[in-house]
């Protein structure tokens, strides 16, 4: 590792701890609302069911883990105490019934059993139980807490694993270790939920959730792949040996990584280093279209132009260079459930840390 | 991790069974208050939740009103009715929650649970409307956890929510005692079972109950469950119904290991029902318990039965096993090669048939089609039982050279594999290539016995001796048992010998298959299907050959009476060239007639001609010839490589690999070989029966080795018979014995 490098990482350590050494969120704190109640209604209209249940709508309305943690945050983002009960309630019915306390990841409407593949997705847990816990803090509600210290406790012990010098987020319970491949681990890092990191510090101490996070920058450093120099969805990081594409995974830089840039500014790590790739592709090669790049090539694939992915290229030009927020991206109107999520944080983050540029 | 388990399973253990138990409010109405523990308030009357009554009450559900002041009757037995049941409900948002709870939405109940908590902070919902909604919320994770098999989220749920598990929940119960049971914990599903069908009155549902068990339970077990059998109103046993699928599962055990018999009884019942039906699975289930129990004919005819009725891969595998375990392995072999992909079972059913065919003894007398689909499976799994099975085949219907081929093939693909080496040993052995059969014993000094005994006529005779020690407490035919210990058949030989079986076949072409592709060049000597490489060995033969330098006309030592025995072995009548043409025809005819002028070195000039001229069956013929002239002179080894010359039909090929053995056996013994004498009749007995001269042979060569014990027993053996000579054979030992002994 180069010098240069080696000094970037710690001062990103440093953010993390600077991070997780914040005032301890876990008590009753009221906080304004960051998703607009009127935007947060729309898009529960489109994606919530009566159930709880958020709906996947470009994927065959399937449900996951992932979509039942975003609704659970958004929820929360928005203060609707109401609807984060009906999202939690289906979630806990439906998905909470793994043997190890994690969510199993799969729902389909129109399969008996619903539950279509039990295996877990970090991002989902992580998702849930951070979720869970800042509710349960700023509602003043312990089981809430408790719900998310179990998850926490589980993801730990389950899909937080070492890996050499490094902790590592497996993105499942099965399938992704270095005993199930060869080329394992096989790694997401957009399962790298950053700002989560903080808070499951605190509910389950007993996992160096610090440590993961600095194994996360340090796999999104040197997993800039391809002329494009960006990460991969997924990526296969053996504990020796250099990061090189998943195999049997399209070589993309696709629908997961592109919400990278947010997860890291949302957690407050703005290092120059690693959102400069998706900087000089978003706003300088693209016109600040985030685009799905095939990674081999450095092509793009085929350009993002909904909303919901261009404010994810209109937040990065804002925290980077202060650039105000387009005026054809201040209204939210729901499309897909994915982009309509990414949507919605984007705004919660601009709501809450970049004013200036709304 | 396993201590946590620990503890779930001692929470489950003390909570789960009494909580069964208490929770429960029997139709009956028997008050389980005295049994519960008293809270620790118990002095202060509890504060009785009244709102899912008043919801009902205005909904005028009286079902569940009823079951409702039941319920609060069963757990606050100083509780009644309040009089004002049906008055105006005062809080309507309450009200609402009850309905939606009512219509299953557990979900919207929550949510309009913390939505009134958002705006009204001091608002806490009745217990009872939360009690019910982690009920019903817990009922279906426990559901979705059971669908899932994650079977500690299903006991998780049931202990936090005993009050699940009551006779209106039968499937929870039933999901639960699978979730104990999945878990090991069989005594506990026992348990729920038992609760079940002590407190449950629902008919159908106690006849699944059974069912359900089934699979969960032991057979132990089971019959404690079916101890809690009522009668129907009708007096009828109420599980009658599913006897016979108890009997199924008796069977279907039992067939699965056969240390278990069930009764005939059971028996006799499943037959009865198994032809009354039109299914295979009871015809299937009954060939496989009668298979493993000994019984393959009856086998034979269920397994025959279910496979008719379409019962697929399974039933064509008891029925291949049957009939191969009867003997009739050469009609199960069509069967077999039919159904040999459909699973690996199947494959391995086929092989076993053909290898059984390949190894039996005598060897039956196979048609092209068996031995021509077989080879391209070994060749293609390089199966090293099948190549040497294919080689034990051709050796034992005297195609020596296909053997030789088949023995390296296998030793290419396993060169450790020893019946292959000794295979190739004794094929060797016959061909006099001593230069090879010694390399070939060398490489195995150590390893293998048998082999080097090849070679080493004094280690023959230990084994000889070693094999005797052992038989003698056995008390088996010790001709038999001496070939067949000292010469074994290879692996899978010995499962059948029914010989008369393979009689009826009608003889077809030889046995011409060879390996197609040598697996490695060097070791494999190609041999075409044609009998070119039999003459380029033949030099070898005559530099090796022994025999033939024998002293002509030197008579046997012992007794002079035996000396007629000695001559060579009559010949088949010769089947004659009559419908032999052209080429060869000729001297095909001219051979046969100088045979039976009694002419055989002139007979065999001629077979030569019609070798040379002819093919085909003129050829066979014509080699066939050669050999029996050759024999007819004494000259076995010169016959052995006439008899290759032509490939033979196996019936024929193995009648003359028959009679040269015997003749070498003679010559052997003339040259006062007699180990070698015995290793021959050991041969030739591997395809033949042995006949009273030839085991007098045997007697006098174990006589002359000074293995008394073994020729007495055959002397003995034959003098019961009334044979003369065998008599003197014992007299003989008797008077070696006491010489001996003199000394």
């Amino acid at each position: 590792m180069r010098p240069s490098r080696l000094a970037g990482l710690l001062i990103l350590a440093a953010a993390l701890l600077l991070g997780a050494g914040a005032p301890p969120p876990l008590k009753a704190q009221p906080m304004a609302s960051t998703v607009p109640m009127e935007a947060w209604n729309a898009y529960m209209g489109r994606f919530v069911a009566e159930n709880g249940r958020v709906v996947d709508t470009a994927n065959g309305d399937i449900s996951h883990s992932e979509g039942q943690g975003y609704g659970m945050l958004l929820a929360f983002l928005a203060g609707d105490r109401s609807n984060f009960e009906r999202i939690w309630s289906f979630t806990r019915t439906e998905l909470m019934i793994r043997d190890d306390g994690l969510a199993a990841w799969r729902w389909d409407p129109n399969a008996t059993p619903h539950v279509t593949d039990v295996n877990a997705a970090s991002d989902g847990d992580i998702l849930i139980s951070y979720a869970l816990a800042r509710a349960g803090a700023a509602w003043n509600n312990p089981g809430y807490t408790e719900a998310a210290r179990k998850i926490a406790r589980a993801l730990g012990a389950k899909l937080v694993v070492k890996s050499g010098d490094r902790l590592v987020l497996l993105p499942g319970v099965q399938g992704f270790s270095a005993d199930e491949r060869k080329d394992g681990p096989i790694l997401n890092l957009s399962y790298w939920i950053f700002e989560a990191f903080p808070i499951l510090a605190q509910l389950a101490p007993e996992t160096d959730w610090t440590k993961l996070g600095v194994s996360g920058l340090e796999l999104l450093s040197i997993a800039r792949l391809g002329p494009a120099q960006l990460p991969p969805d997924w990526i296969a990081a053996p504990a020796r040996g250099p990061v090189t594409l998943a195999e049997g995974f399209p070589p993309v830089f696709g629908y997961n990584s592109l919400r990278i840039s947010l997860y890291l500014l949302r957690a407050g790590i703005a290092d120059a280093q690693i959102l400069d790739s998706f900087r000089r592709n978003w706003l300088v090669e693209n016109g600040g279209v985030p685009a799905i790049v095939d990674i081999p090539s450095g092509r793009v694939v085929n350009q993002l132009t909904e909303p919901g992915y261009r404010i994810l290229g209109a937040l990065l030009a804002c925290a980077l260079e202060g650039t105000a927020i387009p005026q054809e991206l201040r209204h939210f109107e729901p499309t897909l459930y994915y982009p309509s999520t990414l949507f919605l944080l984007s705004w919660a983050l601009l709501v809450e840390k970049y004013p200036r540029c709304l | 991790m396993s201590l946590k388990r620990a503890a779930l399973l001692l929470l489950l253990g003390g909570a789960v069974v009494p909580a069964i138990a208490q929770q429960i409010q029997l139709p009956v109405g028997n008050a389980p208050a005295a049994d519960r523990t008293p809270p620790a308030d118990a002095a202060v009357r509890p504060k009785v939740d009244e709102s899912a009554l008043r919801y009902f009450a205005s909904q005028g559900d009286t079902r569940r009103l009823e079951a409702e002041i039941a319920r609060l009757r069963a757990l606050y037995p100083d509780w009644s009715p309040p009089a004002d049941l049906f008055g105006p409900q005062s809080d309507p948002d309450l009200e609402r929650m009850w309905k939606l709870y009512a219509e299953g939405k557990l979900s919207d109940v929550r949510s309009a649970i913390a939505a009134r908590q958002a705006t009204d902070p001091s608002w806490q919902p009745p217990p009872e409307l939360i009690a019910r909604l982690d009920e019903s919320e817990n009922r279906r994770r426990l559901i979705n956890a059971s669908d899932a098999q994650q079977w500690s989220t299903v006991l998780r749920m049931a202990t936090e929510t005993p009050g699940l598990l009551t006779c209106t929940n039968v499937d929870i119960l039933w999901r639960v005692a699978e979730a104990f049971g999945k878990t090991n914990q069989a005594q506990r599903a026992l348990d729920a079972y038992t609760y079940l069908l002590t407190n449950c009155n629902d008919a159908a549902e106690r006849l699944a109950t059974i069912q359900k068990a089934m699979p969960v339970l032991d057979d132990e077990q089971l019959k404690q469950l079916l101890a809690l059998e009522r009668k129907d109103p009708q007096g009828q046993p109420e599980f009658a119904p599913i006897r016979d699928e108890l009997i199924r599962r008796r069977v279907g055990k039992a067939a699965e290991n056969p240390e278990y018999v069930v009764a005939n009884d059971d028996i006799a019942r499943l037959e009865a029902i198994a032809r009354a039906g039109d299914t295979p699975g009871d015809p299937m289930l009954l060939g496989w318990y009668l298979f493993r129990h000994d019984e393959a004919s009856r086998a034979l005819d269920w397994f025959k039965l279910a496979l008719d009725r379409k019962g697929g891969a399974k039933a064509a595998e008891g029925y291949v096993l049957a009939l191969n375990s009867l003997g009739r392995a050469l009609e199960a072999e069509p069967i077999a090669f039919e159904w040999r992909d459909a699973a690996p079972e199947n494959g391995k059913a086929y092989l076993d048939v053909v290898i059984s065919l390949l190894t039996a003894s005598p060897p039956p007398v196979l048609t092209e089609t068996v031995l021509s689909r077989f080879s391209p499976v070994v060749m293609r799994d390089k199966y090293v039982p099948g190549a040497q099975a294919l080689g034990w085949y051709a050796y034992n219907t005297g195609q020596l050279v296909v053997a030789q081929a088949w023995f390296q093939t296998a030793l290419s693909w396993d060169p450790n594999d020893e019946p292959s080496s000794y295979g190739l040993a004794l094929t060797y052995w016959r061909l006099n290539d001593a230069a090879r059969l010694s390399a070939l014993v060398q490489s195995w000094r150590g390893r293998s016995e048998r082999i080097v005994a090849l070679v080493d006529p004094q280690l023959r005779a230990q084994l000889e001796a070693r094999n005797l020690q052992g038989q003698i407490n056995r008390g088996t035919d010790p001709l038999v048992a001496a070939a067949l210990r000292v010469t074994p058949p290879p692996a899978n030989a010995g499962a059948s010998a029914a010989a008369p079986a393979y009689a009826a076949v009608p003889t077809q072409t030889g046995f011409q298959p060879i390996p197609a592709r040598p697996a490695t060049a060097q070791q494999f000597q190609p041999v075409p299907a044609q009998a070119a490489p039999v003459r380029q060995a033949q030099p070898i033969l005559v530099q090796t050959a022994p025999a033939q330098t024998a002293p002509a006309g030197r008579g046997y030592t012992q007794p002079a009476n035996y000396r007629e025995a000695a001559a060579a072995p009559r010949p088949r009548a010769a089947s004659g060239g009559g419908s032999a043409r052209g080429g060869g025809a000729a001297a095909l005819s001219r051979g046969w007639r100088l045979m039976e002028l009694n002419r055989p070195m002139e007979a065999v000039a001629a077979f030569d001609d019609a070798l040379r001229t002819g093919s085909g069956k003129v050829a066979e013929e014509a080699a066939y010839g050669k050999s029996l002239a050759y024999m007819r002179k004494g000259m076995t080894n010169q016959a052995q490589v006439a008899a290759v010359e032509a490939p033979q039909s196996p019936r024929r090929a193995m009648q003359l690999t028959a009679d040269i053995l015997a003749q070498r056996a003679y010559e052997f013994y003339k040259d006062q070989r007699f180990v070698e004498a015995l290793i021959s009749l050991d041969e030739r007995a591997r395809i033949s029966p042995e006949q009273q001269d030839l085991m007098m042979l045997r007697g006098w060569s174990y006589f002359n080795i000074r293995d008394y014990q073994s020729a007495e027993r055959i002397f003995r053996a034959l003098a019961a018979q009334g044979n003369t000579d065998a008599m003197n054979g014992v007299t003989e030992i008797e008077f070696a014995r006491r010489l001996y002994k003199r000394e």
